[in-house]
């Protein structure tokens, strides 16, 4: 089944590259390296040698590299064929890429996901220096193994030839043999150790340029198939709908009344997961959101005649204990009411805060609230798999395929060895795709069809309302400020379901330079509506809560927020929190005069520090915003800065701080989902507004914040965290008003003599 | 019930219900996947394709409507996918997950054919389709690179 012919296949991919390399329109050099259409493991070109699990070379001189993560928007599969570029002396148009092969993961022990831990296959960390020295020690040592083969076959020592566009060089005899002549021969070389990579300063692609994705022209064409768009022969489609009530039951449904529909073939009932089951293999992520819920799912020939057949069928459920919550301000209440009570978990502890408020003067006491929100990847959730006897065959847009892989075996119980995933393109993840819960659905149902490729398709609907999603988060912070204005004493609390967490406040540099400061967190096991990784888990709902609360303060103390934040953070070693800033300042036109109605807000925030001075990745919005006196908002303008330390690929992460800006925008002005007697309410984009093309801000990313420190680190998330409280201080320096929940556009903004007349 | 519909140029026959969306007739019944489900409810554009020539989003357009009509798909855009803008895209490494691009593209091709030198309002107005990765600033930028080449 898995052996479709891939050669005609690649032959239209390059033919097509081909072509387009012919036209310069541009001054990026057109690079050629390829990925197939079905970018899956599946075929090694005849007679390639593998020189390490993560780089064959073909006889003709094609260089395949396996990659573990799968790249949902950012670029991470280009980023390997850079790393193997930079040292391998291959040509760029010889590369190759393909997802490494889960199989071939637990077959070998481990091989791929053992580095970077635990999250080893994840998205998120395609520049770390785990996973860059892997790929540039494989790509060195398969070089040096050539050049070994070509000076031993020409007599003359290795120091004198070097491998460039790939083939072997010797500059003193002018020969000169390709990689592809030298495989047999390199094969038995043995090196006393692995080559150490090159330096930095040794760098002739990293960091210089910027190759765009390589995926690109199948993304043009159509080509590209994500989960949505495998082709398997005698493929059958379902329609899935789950206990609309998370952790309800399914009562009964009624199949006789769809029976006679045009392709049905029947109904299955998916079977929650106990709560009590244990692992079969050692899980990357927490394993309790991916349990299985009430489902029925209606199997068809066609979608279409398996998602009218479902909209037909009548189904009766049983709502469990989530349906107690009314609405979304009950659970908002409830969050909201945890906040005064003792016993939360400390997150951080820091001098005596509670002496310190003591003393009294100027406190400042504020709470704040930010929804649930659900990721939207525009690909709706789905999958594919073929179940028989003892079998597990899976194609799934994952985010994370070895989770996927690890809940194929743990829905079925098959042995591992039985069990293949095939790791497609990926329609948006944003965290979504990352715990592998839709995964899990779509061998489930597939279970109850065996013998048949079942594919699994959400609506829009049911993605919506099934989501994984960013926590509901309640905050309570107060501060006392000190005769310069800063502050002496910071408690704060935060609270949400389970899965919720308060990075962006606890583990951010405001307590750390605050002298007494105690941040805890109270989890409400009650709050039945599930929650997953959203693009900087915590940290997005914790940078709004932190950077508007800096903002009160700065504004108690009378100092312009810029400034103040200058004072304040510079108090913290990791000094790229005044450089990001300061580059802000000089770049966004800070402090220049706006007509009436229009202001500037600045936040900052980092996403991935944890505590720590020198790692994650500082992150500042300055926003330029208009309110009318009628409450009518624009954002004019965004200007980003930021310090990941170094950079790799300047494009891709222009690229990543450009859409990372745009969705903590639509986060902040847009997104809410509300619950009605336990079931969330909006479906899909009419009731779920995204910003669309006449509504993005000209954005400015500026790279003078970096620091040169030695880290590469992420770029996707940190945007997401201080756009929205830069908005909201834009809006509060025009009309006086402090928005301290999101979506803005829920908010009342009229000011001035309106806002008097709207009482 | 069968059809014959005139897709990318070609006949082609398709057995399904009246009422069966075009989206679904295209990626499902005829195996053409380049156009996307994003929404079902014309919100989204990840499903435009050409309905003689102008931008129509295919998970609202009943197959029966589709007979005696020129649909064209992001299959059919182009020869060897060498539309002018499908090349600056590729080249202004517009696409992020890629998945919203080709009804990106096709809104986009529609406006050309209509506008050869379209203002940022005319891209607002006719190239309304959501991205969530947000390759707007791109993909507006790469719009006016794509008419500035076809005008010569
Ligand atoms: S799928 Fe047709 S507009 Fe969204
Ligand atoms: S590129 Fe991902 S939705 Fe547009």
């Amino acid at each position: 089944m898995t052996d479709v012919p891939t050669l005609s296949r690649r032959g239209f991919v390059l033919s097509l590259l081909a072509a387009s390399g012919a036209l310069v329109i541009g001054t990026r050099p057109i690079l050629a390296a390829v990925v197939d259409a079905e970018p899956w493991t599946k075929d090694t070109p005849t007679g390639a040698h593998e020189f390490t699990p993560w780089l064959s070379i073909a006889p003709n001189g094609q260089v395949t590299v396996m990659v573990t993560t799968p790249d949902i928007g950012n670029g991470v599969v280009t980023q390997a064929l850079s790393f193997v570029y930079e040292e391998l002396g291959a040509r760029w148009d010889d590369l190759r890429a393909q997802y490494a092969s889960t199989s071939s993961d637990y077959a070998l022990g481990g091989v791929y996901s053992k580095v970077n831990g635990s999250i080893g296959y994840f998205g998120g960390r395609s520049t770390s220096d785990e996973r860059r020295i892997t790929y540039m020690t494989a790509a060195a040592n398969a070089r040096e193994r050539l050049r070994h083969a070509a000076a031993a076959q020409w007599n003359v020592p290795v120091g004198e030839v070097e491998a460039r566009d790939g083939l072997i060089h010797h500059a003193a005899s002018g020969r000169s043999t390709p990689f592809g002549a030298l495989l047999a021969h390199a094969a038995s070389v043995a090196l006393p150790e692995d080559p150490k990579p090159k330096r930095r300063e040794e760098w002739t692609h990293l960091g210089k340029d910027s190759p765009a994705k390589v995926q690109n022209p199948l993304v043009v064409s159509g080509a590209a198939v994500y989960g949505i768009d495998v082709k398997i022969p005698g493929k059958v489609y379902a329609a899935l709908r789950q206990s609309p009530v998370m952790g309800g039951r399914l009562k009964s449904y009624d199949f006789e009344s769809i029976r006679h529909m045009p392709g049905v073939r029947t109904v299955v009932e998916i079977k929650p997961t106990p709560a009590n089951e244990k692992n079969i293999l050692p899980s990357p992520f927490p394993m309790e959101t991916t349990r299985i819920q009430a489902a029925v799912a209606v199997i068809a020939d066609h979608y279409w005649q398996a998602r009218t057949a479902l909209d037909a069928l009548p189904i009766e459920w049983e709502d469990g204990p989530g349906g107690k919550w009314e609405n979304t301000q009950a659970m908002a209440d409830a969050a909201m009411a945890v906040l005064d009570k003792p016993g939360g978990k400390v997150d951080f502890q820091a001098g005596d805060a509670r002496a310190d408020f003591a003393k009294g003067g100027k406190i400042i006491d504020a709470s704040y609230l930010t929804p649930y929100c659900e990721h939207m990847p525009m690909e709706p959730l789905n999958g594919t798999a073929l179940v028989t006897d003892k079998t597990v065959e899976l194609w799934h847009p994952s985010q994370h395929t070895q989770m996927a892989f690890t809940l194929a075996v743990q829905q079925t119980g098959f042995a591992p060895e039985n069990v293949t995933v095939h790791q497609t393109f990926v329609g948006g993840g944003f965290g979504r795709r990352a715990y592998g819960d839709d995964a899990r659905m779509v061998v489930a149902v597939a279970q109850q069809y065996p013998g048949v490729p079942v594919h699994t398709i959400w609506s829009r609907e049911e993605s919506t309302r099934q989501g994984r999603y960013r926590a509901m988060v309640a905050g309570r912070l107060k501060a006392r400020l000190g005769e310069d204005g800063l502050p002496t004493a910071f408690e704060a609390h935060g609270s949400g379901g389970p899965g919720m967490n308060f990075r962006g406040v606890s583990d951010t540099v405001f307590p750390q330079i605050v002298p007494n400061a105690h941040v805890e967190t109270h989890i409400l096991p009650d709050l039945h509506v599930l929650n997953g990784p959203y693009r900087g888990p915590g940290y997005n709902s914790g940078a709004f809560i932190m950077e508007s609360f800096v903002d009160e303060l700065a504004n108690a103390a009378g100092v312009d927020p810029m400034e103040y934040r200058i004072r304040l953070y510079a108090k913290w070693q990791d000094k790229a929190w005044v450089k990001v800033l300061e580059e802000l300042r000089d770049k966004s036109g800070w402090g220049q005069p706006l007509p009436k109605g229009q202001a500037r807000g600045v936040a900052i925030g980092n996403w991935g520090m944890r505590g720590k001075p020198f790692a994650g990745t500082t992150c500042g919005a300055v926003a330029h915003a208009e309110v009318t006196q009628d409450g009518k908002l624009t954002i004019h303008r965004l200007d980003i800065a930021f310090d990941s330390g170094r950079i790799l690929n300047r494009d891709a992460v222009r690229a990543e701080l450009e859409g990372g800006a745009i969705f903590g925008l639509n986060m902040s002005l847009n997104e809410e989902l509300n619950v009605e007697h336990g079931r969330i309410v909006e479906g899909n984009f009419h009731e779920y507004p995204m910003l669309r093309i006449g509504d993005i801000p000209q954005l400015h990313i500026h790279f003078g914040g970096l620091s040169d420190n030695e880290r590469y680190y992420e770029i996707g998330e940190p945007p997401v965290g201080p756009v929205g409280p830069s908005v909201a201080n834009a809006i509060f320096a025009v009309t006086g008003k402090r928005l301290r929940t999101t979506p803005f556009r829920k908010q009342d903004l009229r000011w001035g003599e309106k806002s008097a007349s709207a009482g | 019930m069968s059809y014959s519909l005139k897709i990318n140029g070609a006949a082609v026959d398709v057995d399904a219900a009246p009422d069966t969306p075009l989206l679904w007739v295209l990626r499902d019944h005829l195996g053409m996947t380049g156009t996307k489900f994003g929404c079902g409810v014309a919100q989204c554009g990840a499903c435009t394709v050409h309905v003689d020539g102008v931008a129509a989003r295919s998970c609202q357009f009943p197959l029966e409507a589709a007979v005696g009509v020129e649909i064209t798909t992001i299959e059919g855009l182009a020869p060897n996918a060498q539309h002018p803008l499908q090349r600056v895209w590729v080249e202004a490494n517009v696409p992020q997950c890629g998945y919203c691009q080709a009804g990106m593209l096709m809104a986009a091709a529609a406006l050309l054919e209509a506008n050869p030198n379209p203002t940022d309002d005319d891209i607002n107005l006719h190239v309304d389709n959501i991205c969530r990765c947000g390759t707007y600033p791109r993909v507006r930028a790469a719009i006016h690179k794509a008419a500035e080449m076809m005008r010569g």
